[in-house]
């Protein structure tokens, strides 16, 4: 094992093979900080580039975009609350706060640490335990899937702050907006109004985009000589002080954890590892009154969690040849390209080429975090340019990134509308994560539990049968009636507290 | 209840209603099976029950932003300028439509009218490289 490993070490420790996982990484920080451009293009766009170099370059450049483009996706979340790609929504939550506050700079660097904490212990998850967690990935089915679809579902509520009827009503609004397109089960048409554009669906990064970056510019222009302009300007210090990160390390490491978890599962990746994080984050803190307005551990585990989430992908691609998100779907292609078939075979036949992979992730998380930290006053300088540039800087890029997603204007306009719809949620205090997590798990859940269903031909108590599914559906309970237990007994400890003073 | 309440809950109950109703013309499912309409009810009817919820709730009065008439303009404007450059979009000449539309969004917002020029210029430089030649994004 030691000679393989060794091997494997050998084999990234080349210059070529380091050159290129370099270039990687700093195609990946760009995809990732311009809103429109995802992981997912990045990795898509550059897979054929690799066809003409060896197997250990061209994976080098693609992790590299992969672990370069998670990150950088926090950067534009936390400066100017655009995510930059889906996983990074809950990073805005509170990352943008924190820029408000002027700590921009301590957002960027909490960034850069948390997100290289949370794809280091998803790398050490691969290493050591990937054939236990594929192995538990393995046993999800339709039901399974339709109860994780539900767990996330009920985060709802907690994700939406003090308005939690109007986030629920956003949550129901993402769910309708998933119903658009043919049926999952019938394929037949659903609010299409006859146009073929509609028959795929909603596309949810143009949603995104238009939600939480035209959106955020045209409450930032109503808001324009008011006290809420778009921040301070001030950068203020990067590093944490040792107080911050011991506060910080246990919600990194929850989030790493969960991330990893919910990477490993297939088709659900950093977005709702990173929102189900948070939220566990926030009903275990004792500070969760913070969350959602630049709570340190919110963002901390928000970006271990986005970033875990490619360890654990990657864990279930290497062992199970099943792709964990849609990164890592096209680095099968691109494997298979180089002769390599992912799976069970692999760790048996070609142990070094996996520790290769190991170590190039290793790497990859290191040089991002090297440039998050450096690269964070820089970067930040964007807060100084004027608003309206940046404004139009926003449109732009969202308005032609949504559009480069399928060469489809009907993307644009989407973009538009929930981008007007965006700002007038805001200015009538209806929570906007809720939208993005219906629209997000609405298809997951409906096509699993119809899929279950047929399965269990229409019986709902051969359903509940499932010992995961049950365990889904009682963290589902749980976790909405925890508010309602909690406001319970700290009544009951007031009234207790109360009568002894009498 | 303040008035942006009232048009939320409104218009939500309005939306759960049409769902529900739009959802009930779907195929049925067969054999106990849900079918087509059943999540658009199902998801409905839990809008219209919420939306109820905020509408007969007696709390809640103060959340809403006030935003000056100004800048309620700006907004507006600003929007127009963008339903306007979607409108031409696919017409050609991407680059001149797009500065051109920076450009009186710049100065629409108040800017001045040479550093708006020289930044509109740059930015759909920028866009157009990265977008059309780099990614092979037809633009045009």
């Amino acid at each position: 094992m030691i000679g393989e490993i060794l091997a494997g070490l050998a084999a990234v420790l080349d210059w070529h093979v380091l050159g290129f996982l370099a270039a990687g990484v700093s195609l990946g920080a760009v995809f990732g900080s311009l809103p429109g451009l995802t992981a997912t293009m990045g990795v898509a766009v550059l897979t054929p580039l690799t066809f003409w170099v060896s197997a250990e370059q061209g994976l080098a450049m693609l992790l590299g975009i992969y672990c370069g483009a998670i990150p950088a996706g926090g950067i534009p979340a936390i400066l100017i609350n655009v995510p930059g790609t889906p996983a990074s929504i809950a990073t805005s939550w509170d990352g943008y706060p924190l820029t408000r506050k002027g700590q921009a700079g301590l957002a960027l660097g909490i960034n850069a640490l948390a997100s290289a904490a949370g794809q280091l212990t998803s790398i050490l998850f691969l290493a050591f335990l990937a054939f236990p967690i594929a192995r538990f990935a393995l046993q999800f089915g339709p039901a399974e899937y339709f109860g994780l679809a539900l767990l996330g579902i009920s985060l709802m509520a907690g994700v939406s702050g003090r308005h939690v009827l109007k986030g629920m009503l956003a949550g129901s609004l993402g769910l309708a907006l998933a119903l658009v397109g043919l049926d999952p089960m019938t394929a037949y048409p659903r609010y299409t109004f006859g146009m073929s554009e509609f028959l795929d669906g909603i596309s949810f990064v143009p949603v995104m985009i238009g939600l939480f970056g035209l959106g955020e510019v045209l409450v930032q222009i109503s808001d324009r000589h008011a006290s809420r302009a778009v921040s301070s300007g001030v950068i203020g210090r990067i590093m944490p002080k040792a107080a911050e990160a011991r506060t910080m390390l246990g919600a990194t490491l929850s989030g790493a954890t969960v991330g990893t978890m919910v990477g490993a599962i297939p088709a659900a990746g950093g977005d709702i590892g990173s929102v189900i994080a948070w939220e566990q984050a926030r009903r275990t803190s004792s500070d969760k009154d913070k969350f959602g307005k630049g709570s340190l551990r919110g963002l901390a585990t928000s970006c271990a969690a986005c970033n875990a989430a490619i360890g654990g992908a990657m864990t279930t691609m290497l062992t199970l040849g099943i792709p964990g998100d849609a990164v890592s779907a096209i680095l099968i292609g691109a494997l298979l390209i180089h002769g390599i078939q992912p799976g069970p075979l692999l760790f048996a036949n070609n142990q070094s080429f996996v520790f290769s992979i190991v170590f190039l992730l290793v790497f990859a998380s290191l040089l991002i975090m090297a440039i998050g930290i450096l690269g964070a006053k820089p970067l930040a300088r964007i807060l100084n340019i004027p608003p309206p540039w940046l404004w139009m800087g926003i449109v732009l890029f969202g308005t032609v990134g949504s559009y480069a997603l399928n060469n489809a204007v009907v993307d644009v306009w989407a973009m538009y509308v929930a981008g007007i719809g965006g700002f007038l949620f805001r200015k009538a205090s209806v929570p906007l994560g809720p939208l993005v997590l219906g629209l997000i798990l609405g298809p997951m859940m409906e096509s699993n539990l119809r899929r279950a269903l047929i399965l269990t031909r229409g019986d709902w108590l051969d359903l509940l049968s499932r010992p995961i599914l049950l365990v889904f559906v009682a963290a589902t309970i749980l976790s909405l009636l925890w508010p309602l237990i909690r406001a319970r007994r700290r009544a009951a400890k007031r009234n207790h507290r109360l009568s002894s003073d009498a | 209840m303040n008035r942006g309440e009232t048009a939320t809950g409104g218009l939500f109950l309005a939306l759960g209603i049409a769902l529900v109703a739009s959802g009930l013309g779907l195929p049925p499912g067969v054999g106990g099976l849900p079918g087509a309409g059943f999540f658009p009810q199902a998801i409905g009817g839990l809008m219209a029950l919420l939306a109820a919820g905020l509408l007969v709730r007696r709390s809640g009065a103060g959340s809403e932003e006030s935003v000056p008439a100004s800048n309620l303009m700006q907004v507006a404007g600003t929007a127009a300028l963008l339903f306007g450059y979607l409108l031409l979009w696919g017409t050609g000449f991407f680059a001149a439509r797009t500065a051109a539309f920076l450009l009186l969004t710049l100065r629409f917002l108040g800017q001045k009218w040479m550093p708006a020029a020289g930044y509109s210029g740059v930015l759909t430089a920028f866009v157009y490289l990265a977008f059309d030649m780099g990614l092979n994004v037809s633009l045009e």
